[in-house]
């Protein structure tokens, strides 16, 4: 098989990380570095799912790239593990950089690691895991979309994504609190409270730009009685990047840094924002990585937390929230982790009126923003948005049963169907689900 | 990079709609940005918003953290979000010429 052909509808697009990266290859460093991840870093998983593949095509409309692109070939999942890894393989790492340049495209910005072809898949094959271990090889080469780049360093720096300095983050929560408190005065934050029931963890967008999201955790928190804290360290981004740009040690890195804090402050568990990548890397990626097969504290996301609360009658309703909404799920939490019906229950309570959009629950299409495409950033982002057509008419179809507001548990979907709704005219207003309950719910201080 | 043209002005923009480079920020930049987030009108508020963001930039190369807006200006979060429907991280810095900022955003 030839190399790759540069279609005219995805022709490769200009970016300074991948570009820069590229110039500095040698076919020895690449050959190098392929047989180096290959024969060290895989094994008899990679062997399986590679010999495994009949090429049946049945993964192709599984996938919103694929049917969004006028079902073209190179956008099916089998497609581009050709492009990819097969090649790779066949050529035993002798790819060109130009080669290089593509596969690192194609592995972060055409793929959102959503696993809903994995569904479709007679063998289940884990074509995710595949365009990992790509981005792997693309890692070590230093041939990386930049703007995700940028947020790997940020992680690697700072211990969160977006540069967030020790004291800023104090300072964010306490300005929080001071604001919550004019609505509660009895309401706080506590900070680096030992042997607390819950510690809240949080992803690097919220205390940078959307405090509100901590505002509302802390009434909820404080409504419900929890007893909890937030750390005044760094470890309190559970967000993960570097998962997704292939730095699989900084992943570690980070995961221990989140596990570690919350263990310092003898915390019971770990309750987790509304993130799905998160999710992702703390109960199946990062701790894997470090050699737990399941987290060494127990931790919950936002919506388990949620469900909790409701069953247990902790927070209370005073009017349901009454325009028509929809559900979104997540790839992470729902195809990774079956939270579907929890979720489904907590729209329930909170929520008048809930429209089913269709496919849903483990067979939604994804948001084209996982997987970390968003965070490569505005170079790719026309044909994240134009590649998930798909998902605009599931919208519109539940838009025309009524629907007029999108839930989505999750901040990368959040990102993906702004721009999604957006671009299509869609014109439905798009919340979390914290953003309801906070709505909706009893506030007595 | 898509140029867009405004009042007789030329923008080279990024597929998210930023400018590509803030030293080429005008005028009639911001009112080209007004224009699409949907802002009815620009005021005093507005703009001390993004004087704040533009002479931190320029310090320090990066958006500052909302908490340090809402300092500096004296608004309260919900306030900021009222000038800037999409946000800081959006709306504010683009009208400002910021780069996109990096992250889950």
């Amino acid at each position: 098989m030839a190399e790759p052909a540069l279609k005219k509808e995805n022709k490769r697009i200009f970016d300074e990380g991948l570009d820069g990266g590229t110039k500095k290859l040698t076919p020895e460093r690449i050959e190098m570095v392929i047989r180096d991840v290959l024969d060290n870093e895989t094994g008899a998983r990679l062997k399986v799912y590679v010999d495994t593949c009949v090429h049946c095509g049945l993964c192709s409309e599984a996938c919103h790239f694929y049917l969004s692109n006028d079902n073209d070939p190179s956008f099916s999942p089998a497609g581009k593990v050709k492009q990819t890894l097969w090649e790779m393989l066949k050529k035993r790492g002798k790819v060109s950089p130009e080669f290089i340049y593509r596969a690192s495209e194609i592995a972060s910005t055409e793929c959102n690691l959503c696993r809903r072809c994995s569904m479709y898949c007679p063998f289940g094959i884990d074509i995710a895991y595949l365009m990992l271990v790509v981005r792997r090889i693309c890692h070590k080469l230093g041939v990386v979309p930049q703007y995700i780049q940028s947020t790997a360093n940020s992680h690697a720096a700072t211990l969160n994504q977006m540069w967030v300095k020790e004291d800023e983050w104090i300072d964010s929560l306490m300005w929080q609190e001071e604001e919550a408190q004019d609505e509660i005065p009895s309401l706080r934050i506590p900070l680096e409270k030992e042997g607390a029931d819950v510690i809240y963890s949080v992803i690097g967008p919220e205390p940078k730009f959307r405090a509100q999201l901590i505002y509302q955790a802390a009434v909820i928190m404080n409504e419900a009685g929890i007893d909890w804290t937030m750390p005044a360290t760094p470890g309190w981004d559970n967000s993960d990047m570097c998962m997704y740009t292939g730095d699989n040690e900084m992943m570690g890195r980070l995961k221990k840094a989140h596990f570690e804090t919350a263990m310092r402050l003898k915390a019971k568990r770990i309750v987790m924002g509304e993130c799905g990548h998160a999710y992702r890397s703390v109960y199946d990626t990062g701790n894997r990585w470090l050699t737990w097969k399941t987290p060494p504290i127990p931790v919950i996301h936002a919506i388990e937390f949620y469900y909790e609360l409701f069953k247990e009658g902790k927070i209370k309703i005073t009017e349901k929230f009454d325009s028509p909404v929809t559900l979104h799920d997540p790839c992470n939490i729902v195809r990774g982790r079956g939270l579907h019906e929890m979720a489904r229950y907590v729209v329930n309570e909170t929520c008048e009126k809930f429209i089913e959009m269709v496919p849903n629950r483990e067979h939604n299409f994804c948001c084209s923003a996982g997987g970390g495409v968003i965070n490569c950033g505005p170079p790719f982002k026309t044909k994240r948005v134009e590649g998930n057509k798909v998902k605009a008419e599931q919208l519109f179809a539940a838009k025309a049963k009524g629907a007029k507001t999108v839930i989505a548990p999750c901040h990368n979907c959040h990102g993906g169907l702004e721009d999604i709704i957006h671009h299509y005219g869609l014109d439905m207003e798009l919340k979390f689900l914290g953003d309801i309950i906070y709505e909706c719910m009893e506030k007595n201080g | 990079m898509p140029e867009v043209e405004f009042q007789g002005k030329k923008f080279n923009v990024d597929e998210d709609g930023f400018i590509d480079d803030y030293t080429n920020w005008s005028e009639e930049w911001v009112q080209f940005v007004k224009q699409e987030e949907g802002i009815s009108e620009l005021n005093d508020e507005h703009k001390k918003v993004i004087d704040v963001l533009r002479e931190y930039y320029e310090k320090n190369g990066i958006a500052p953290m909302v908490r340090v807006l809402s300092k500096v200006t004296g608004f309260k979060l919900k306030h900021i979000y009222e000038l800037f429907p999409s946000g800081p991280g959006k709306g504010a810095c683009k009208m400002a010429g910021l780069p996109k900022p990096t992250g889950c955003v």
